[in-house]
């Protein structure tokens, strides 16, 4: 009887229970994620690509970023526009120099008001660098920023441009803040 | 007198234990719909290793469901309650860190969208009382519980 009791306590005992059932219900988990993933018509691989580029790429998997030195010569001989992803208090408090805010939380509002100054301000440029060779491909560029290295807001912004028919979008990763500390031309609207 | 104190913290356990089995599901239901995005939620956190990140965001809100069911279902309770427990700690001192080295990112934690819910005050507080539910449960469990069929 008292051997019963005390094999009773140990089968109970609550230490001994979260001891087996805590493995098992983590490789349960693990088991079924892979197997729910393998048959998802969606499915991401177990180890995926997080390289900027990757990260940054447009529906076919291409990169979108340019580096802050293309950005500076375009931004330089005016062969791009900038367009702040941020939000429209974070744009007034700081701003690459002549960039258009269009903050991507607000994208439905504000498009409509943007659209015709992008696409005049795009005509423009094209006709002052009609001759220049340099940088064919990025020329006429729109430039999407936001800031923070996993700031996701210009990669959308940039996406949804695209789909709206802007074909040479670029992205500046963590925009803001590379372009304010390498010193290049910024803007402040509120004091 | 002690008896009737007992079955008053199991009706308060068994409450609680319901609230979280659902609050664990309803946490992982957009992330399993939508694990691309999660991964991206994932990431955005900045502290696992890129080659981890996508089996996490596979692997984290299929544990949440099923830690959800055993908690409803009451099935496993001592491993749910210890897992669940042990996530809340690991959420609120990886949103602690993010916010002392000024990271504005989204908090992940029932929605994929990365504009939505951003880490704050808010997100800390009500994780921590998550936390302070599923420590119940767990103590309860382990120390007040004469069942034995958890």
């Amino acid at each position: 009887m008292k051997i019963k009791n005390i094999s009773n306590r140990f089968y109970h005992n609550p230490f001994r229970k979260t001891l087996w059932q805590v493995p098992l219900i983590i490789l349960l988990a693990f088991t079924i994620s892979i197997i729910i993933n393998h048959l998802r018509s969606d499915k991401i691989p177990l180890i995926g690509n997080w390289s900027v580029d990757a990260r940054f790429a447009d529906s076919d998997g291409k990169t979108l970023v340019i580096s802050l030195e293309q950005a500076k010569e375009l931004f330089e001989n005016n062969a791009a526009i900038f367009i702040d992803a941020r939000p429209k208090e974070q744009y007034e408090e700081g701003h690459i120099q002549d960039a258009l805010s269009l903050p991507w939380q607000e994208v439905d509002t504000y498009f409509m008001e943007v659209a015709p100054i992008l696409e005049e301000r795009l005509s423009k440029i094209a006709k002052v660098n009609s001759d220049n060779g340099e940088n064919k491909n990025i020329s006429n560029a729109i430039i999407t920023y936001c800031d923070g290295e996993s700031c996701e807001l210009s990669h959308e912004l940039a996406l949804f441009l695209k789909e709206m028919g802007f074909n040479n979008v670029h992205i500046i990763v963590n925009g803001w803040t590379v372009w304010h500390k390498a010193g290049l031309p910024v803007s402040v609207e509120k004091k | 007198m002690i008896k009737e104190r007992i079955n008053y913290q199991k009706i308060l356990f068994d409450v609680l234990r319901i609230f979280m089995g659902v609050i664990f599901i309803y946490a992982s239901y957009d992330k399993i719909l939508n694990p691309e995005a999660f991964a991206k939620a994932v990431y955005n956190y900045q502290i696992m290793p890129d080659f981890t990140i996508n089996i996490v965001a596979l692997w984290l809100p299929c544990l949440e469901f099923l830690i959800g069911l055993c908690l409803i279902t009451g099935t496993w309770l001592h491993g749910a309650t210890t897992i669940s427990t042990s996530l809340m700690i690991i959420f609120i001192c990886v949103m602690l860190f993010n916010l002392s080295r000024g990271l504005n990112i989204s908090c992940g934690c029932f929605s994929t969208q990365t504009t939505q819910d951003t880490i704050g005050a808010i997100t800390i507080l009500r994780d921590i009382a998550f936390l302070l539910s599923s420590l119940y449960l767990t103590l309860w469990l382990f120390f007040f519980s004469k069942s034995q069929d958890a």
